[in-house]
């Protein structure tokens, strides 16, 4: 019996995989418009998502005191969904841009001859924990409101904008005009 | 009337794959893909052969397990072809694929060639039994094959995304059906055979649609060319996970 679960949870692994290359979207990634994506990713990440201004707002203690000491219920608990809906939406957005950068690694690369498989499966499982981390943080946002890991979150935006100062020195390569080069190109020509 | 239904649909399809392919000039393109669909033609030649000059002969099981390795083996051409179009343009997911493909074919290659003198009985549910098992390993190769191909992002043109897909749909059905044979017995029989030969129906049509014309497989942008090699590459991006996971953890510790 446990033989042919065994053989049976092979074959689904096959059938799961093959269903995805069904559904597949016919989209490369690590080509040009792969770069403008992590670049894209970025420029969001370093000028929308995590200037210590925006972060420190939309997880400001003192506005929850503010409207909880003045305001009626109804009002409060407005609030409180308005700011968590707010953080959630901040988290995750943070979470697509640093894929984005993952997705720059993997596109870059497979190009190269001499990857090494091992350090390529240690990169996976590290991106993977990363971004389980941000994950971890959605739930804790989702479960216990805004204010639910302020620490966390303070972390979680200074860690990103380090990322944001490495992967800048990894993009460096592409300067303003090959970036005009492709920009002018339709995004997914260079990829079909 | 499956026994005979199936098959001779199955020759039709194959006939018209081969005829498309000579009229497309795919033969040149896709060799070792077509290669099998020819040992699959041959193999049912030999089987009909043997079934015509004698009805019921023993020798029909013997020769039936010969061709089906025969063709086993060279469906490995198939996923031969899907590594140099689909991964060849990108050195290092093929670099990726190829070192996992060999240690699966070197295993599988050795396997066949001791498997005789190993196995004393050669009965049909030892064969059976070995067929699942050389389907398990092609079913391993091809989501580990697939696995790279999702993980890096490789794009994959009509052609050898149909020819995945078909031969990917066979190696489920056979080992779904060769692994509840050997567990149920001369009971699953009835079952096998016909579902054996109609999934196989299945991909070949699969196979006629997406190579009914030439469609080669997206190329990389040559325009862009990163001037670093592939180590300050791992060590930027090593260096960006260990410092967000440093924050991290300090944060979670706090």
């Amino acid at each position: 019996m446990i033989t042919l679960i065994f053989f049976l949870s092979v074959a689904a692994l096959l059938f799961s995989s093959l269903f995805f290359l069904a559904r597949r979207k016919p989209r490369a990634e690590g080509g040009s418009f792969a770069l403008i994506e992590a670049r894209q990713a970025l420029n969001a990440l370093q000028s929308g998502l995590l200037p210590v201004e925006l972060v420190k707002r939309i997880f400001a203690q003192e506005d929850w005191e503010f409207v909880r000491s003045e305001a009626p219920k109804p009002v409060r608990i407005l609030f409180m969904e308005e700011r968590k809906k707010t953080a959630l939406l901040w988290i995750d957005e943070v979470r697509v841009q640093v894929r984005n950068l993952q997705r720059f690694h993997r596109g870059s690369a497979r190009s190269y001859a001499r990857l090494n498989p091992r350090v390529e499966l240690e990169l996976a499982l590290s991106f993977a924990a990363l971004l389980s981390a941000c994950r971890l943080l959605h739930v804790l946002v989702y479960v216990g409101g805004p204010y639910a890991a302020p620490r966390m979150i303070g972390a979680m935006a200074n860690a990103a904008a380090r990322t944001c100062e490495i992967s800048e020195r990894s993009l460096a390569f592409l300067n303003a005009a090959q970036m005009g080069m492709l920009n002018g190109r339709p995004a997914g020509h260079a990829t079909r | 009337m499956s026994r005979w239904l199936i098959p001779s649909a199955g020759d039709l399809v194959e006939l018209l794959l081969l005829f498309r392919a000579v009229q497309g000039h795919l033969f040149r393109r896709y060799y070792f893909f077509f290669s099998y669909v020819v040992s699959v033609i041959l193999a049912s030649v030999i089987l009909g052969a043997v079934l015509m000059t004698e009805p019921g002969s023993p020798h029909y099981q013997r020769w039936y397990w010969t061709v089906q390795f025969a063709t086993l083996v060279t469906g490995y051409g198939i996923l031969l072809e899907i590594l140099n179009h689909v991964l060849a343009p990108y050195p290092g997911a093929e670099r990726f694929a190829r070192i996992s493909g060999l240690a699966a074919f070197g295993v599988i290659f050795c396997f066949a060639l001791l498997a005789p003198v190993i196995i004393p009985r050669w009965s049909p549910g030892t064969v059976i039994e070995f067929e699942r098992d050389l389907r398990c390993v092609q079913a391993i190769f091809i989501f580990g094959l697939l696995a790279v191909i999702f993980y890096y992002g490789i794009p994959i043109g009509k052609n050898m995304k149909g020819m995945i897909m078909g031969y990917g749909l066979y190696i489920f059905t056979s080992l779904v059906s060769l692994a509840l044979r050997s567990y149920a017995g001369t009971a699953f029989d009835r079952v096998w055979d016909v579902v054996q030969p109609l999934s196989f129906v299945a991909s070949l049509v699969i196979w006629l649609v997406a190579l009914w014309s030439y469609c080669p497989n997206p190329a990389p942008d040559p325009n862009i060319r990163l001037e670093e090699d592939y180590e300050a590459l791992v060590l930027r991006t090593k260096g960006l996970i260990g410092t967000i996971r440093s924050y991290l953890g300090k944060a979670a510790r706090a």
